[in-house]
């Protein structure tokens, strides 16, 4: 292929050059991983694996396990909130409505992290706009705990995610073969069974590459956990990046870093294994 | 043809230029915000007196420590300014020239504390110390000593930074009459304050932000932050404990293999005149490193303000630089480890 197209060469040259830094990285992060960490000084010392037997404390595995708790509710809560949107997206019968549509559910992504964190921060604070509605509304006394919470760190994750998850929902829906839908609805089948029964199984491949997005992509979130976990919420990049850039501890934050990426690509193995299986089930069906 | 080469030159003649004018500037490294407008009050200074522009780089903390660590070589700034223990690990990596006393002989009407090392030298003290809303806590309620922070008043109400948990560490070890190097005897008594604290703040900003909206209506903050909440007219009282505020000092220093270390010499001269620093310290609401730096009265009688050498060994808990580097990243792993999650 590349004798006969010598400009492959020129196309590929950005991707390799790419693949060839982000190894470099990745080994220069492996590298730290097993070196000593000098308190009081930007060097490090020798080869040693006391980082990783300082991995062995009980939290760092919760900080693990929380990351992966927040992910996984991040993805399932994105796909709930973002499949009507997606779904009314395709399927709106107005062109105004659909432009709406695409608009309010595309625009977030053109804000900032920080910016969307912050205006959450505002929604949730003690006195933010939920507290001071439902205060007034005289549905509470006292203001509830939203900021600091893992609710609260999850729900701004879930909005930070749903463009993604509506994107990769709409175009699932706008596949489905509306001649399926149609055949069971002349044989008797009420809305809600055709949803339930064709459309919902139809955009199942769709559903599993967003929520895998969405999980991997949260895996790695920070702004947001930093701001709105406000340090009583951790997830493993938080950590990460108390250790390099707080405690100056380089050696032990590219351990952590390591780890993360390590539980990240054994996660998305996992995912990528169930959602093969239950898509060959799928088709068998 | 023609055309590309001709925007080739243009291109060329435009990166010359730059370099050009790179050449005539001094860069400083600094914080971004209110500490990058204080020391551009000092830049203008220099730029009147010298024309040499000066040209600012402005990061975090210990991000501005990793890139000069990277820049080791060829450095991105001439002088840098950062806090004292963080000077430390600037020096003791050679990231700093020594600084030629003789060339600075502003630095001569300094406090002997400013010295801060061969490298560093410091212009100004500022403390961290507790502060909280008025309007938001019982009309009794009172900060006479670090101990306050333990009292059930303050349940799920402080804040505290994230970066740096020294404050409370040194506060608590003076609680219990020990020295900071052997802060693993109040490691219960620190355990105890996590029912206090409700969050950790990232930044000035966060600090700034947390006190406003009440979530933290107490906090351990920098008294330059509580000074500022006040003039944006938010009800906040500033306390310095019995035991002393932890006293906090910024400094500066020139990177080594700067080229342009005469100039920066010159800069560090303007910086600590007391005139200068006079205005700087009005401008923060700090204490100035010189007694002959007058501040304006209403500035000088607040609280963690401190005119004299021995007011500042009087009304605040100070540490040696390298005392703070080396035991700093023990305290932020275990209260990482123990009080955050």
């Amino acid at each position: 292929m590349l004798a006969r197209r010598p400009f492959f060469i020129t196309f590929l040259a950005p991707a390799v050059l790419t693949a060839v830094i982000l190894a470099a990285a990745i080994f220069e992060v492996l590298q730290y991983s097993v070196r000593e960490f000098i308190p009081g000084s930007l060097n490090v010392g020798g080869f040693t694996l006391a980082n990783f037997a300082a991995l062995n404390k009980p939290i760092y595995w919760w900080v693990l396990a929380d990351t992966f708790f927040i992910s996984l509710l991040t993805a399932i809560f994105s796909l709930l909130a973002s499949y009507p949107v997606a779904y009314a997206l395709v399927r709106a019968k107005k062109d105004w409505v659909r432009s709406a549509l695409v608009s309010l559910s595309i625009t977030p992504l053109f804000t900032g992290e920080i910016v969307r964190t912050f205006s959450w921060m505002l929604t949730l604070g003690t006195d933010g706009f939920i507290n001071s509605m439902l205060r007034k509304l005289g549905v509470i006394d006292m203001p509830i705990q939203l900021m600091y919470t893992r609710f609260g760190v999850v729900v701004a994750l879930v909005q930070f995610s749903m463009p993604v998850m509506i994107i990769l929902l709409a175009t699932a829906i706008a596949h489905v073969d509306r001649d399926c839908e149609k055949a069971a609805a002349n044989l008797g089948a009420s809305p809600s069974a055709v949803f339930w029964r064709i459309t919902l199984p139809l955009t199942v491949p769709g559903i599993l590459s967003g929520i895998v997005v969405v999980f991997a992509w949260t895996m790695s979130a920070f702004s947001t956990p930093q701001l709105i976990g406000g340090g009583k919420i951790l997830m493993i990049s938080n950590l990460a990046y108390l250790q390099g850039f707080s405690v100056l501890n380089l050696p032990f934050a590219a351990t952590l870093s390591l780890v993360a990426l390590v539980c990240a690509l054994g996660s998305l193995a996992l995912m990528k294994g169930v959602t093969s299986r239950i898509e060959r089930r799928l088709a068998v069906n | 043809m023609k055309k590309l080469a001709f925007a080739l030159g243009a291109l060329a003649v435009m990166a010359s230029a730059t370099v050009a004018s790179a050449q005539e500037k001094l860069v400083i490294s600094t914080w971004g915000g209110n500490w990058k407008e204080g020391v551009a009050i000092v830049g203008k200074e220099f730029t009147k007196r010298t024309g040499v522009e000066v040209e600012y780089i402005t990061g975090g903390t210990l991000d501005r420590l990793a890139k000069a660590k990277v820049a080791r070589d060829n450095p991105e700034s001439d002088l840098v300014n950062t806090t004292a223990h963080v000077g430390y690990l600037y020096y003791s990596d050679g990231l700093m020239e020594k600084l030629d006393w003789s060339k600075i002989p502003n630095a001569a009407k300094l406090y002997p504390m400013a010295k801060r090392s061969d490298y560093t030298v410091a212009d100004y003290v500022y403390v961290y110390t507790p502060a909280f809303r008025k309007d938001l806590m019982p009309k009794d309620f009172k900060i006479t000593s670090w101990e306050d922070l333990w009292s059930p008043a303050v349940a799920g109400k402080l804040g505290l930074p994230d970066f740096d948990p020294s404050h409370v560490i040194i506060a608590a070890t003076k609680l219990a009459g020990v020295k900071p190097e052997e802060w693993d005897k109040v490691k219960p008594k620190l355990l105890e304050l996590k029912k206090s604290i409700k969050a950790f703040y990232q930044s000035d900003a966060t600090s700034q932000n947390l006190m406003r909206t009440g979530e933290t209506p107490v906090q351990v903050l920098l008294n330059i932050n509580g000074y500022h909440l006040e003039k944006l007219g938010m009800d906040v009282e500033i306390d310095v404990p019995k035991e002393g505020a932890v006293a906090g000092t910024d400094v500066w220093g020139i990177n080594a293999n700067s080229k342009k270390k005469a100039l920066a010499e010159q800069f560090l001269n303007i910086a600590l005149e007391p005139a200068m620093l006079a205005q700087l310290c009005n401008f923060h609401k700090c204490s100035p490193m010189t007694s002959e730096a007058k501040l304006d009265p209403e500035i000088a009688k607040l609280p963690g303000i401190f005119t004299s050498q021995e007011a500042i060994e009087k009304g605040a808990i100070v540490l040696d630089d390298k005392t703070y580097a080396t035991l700093l990243p023990q305290w932020k792993a275990w209260f990482t480890e123990n009080m955050m999650h």
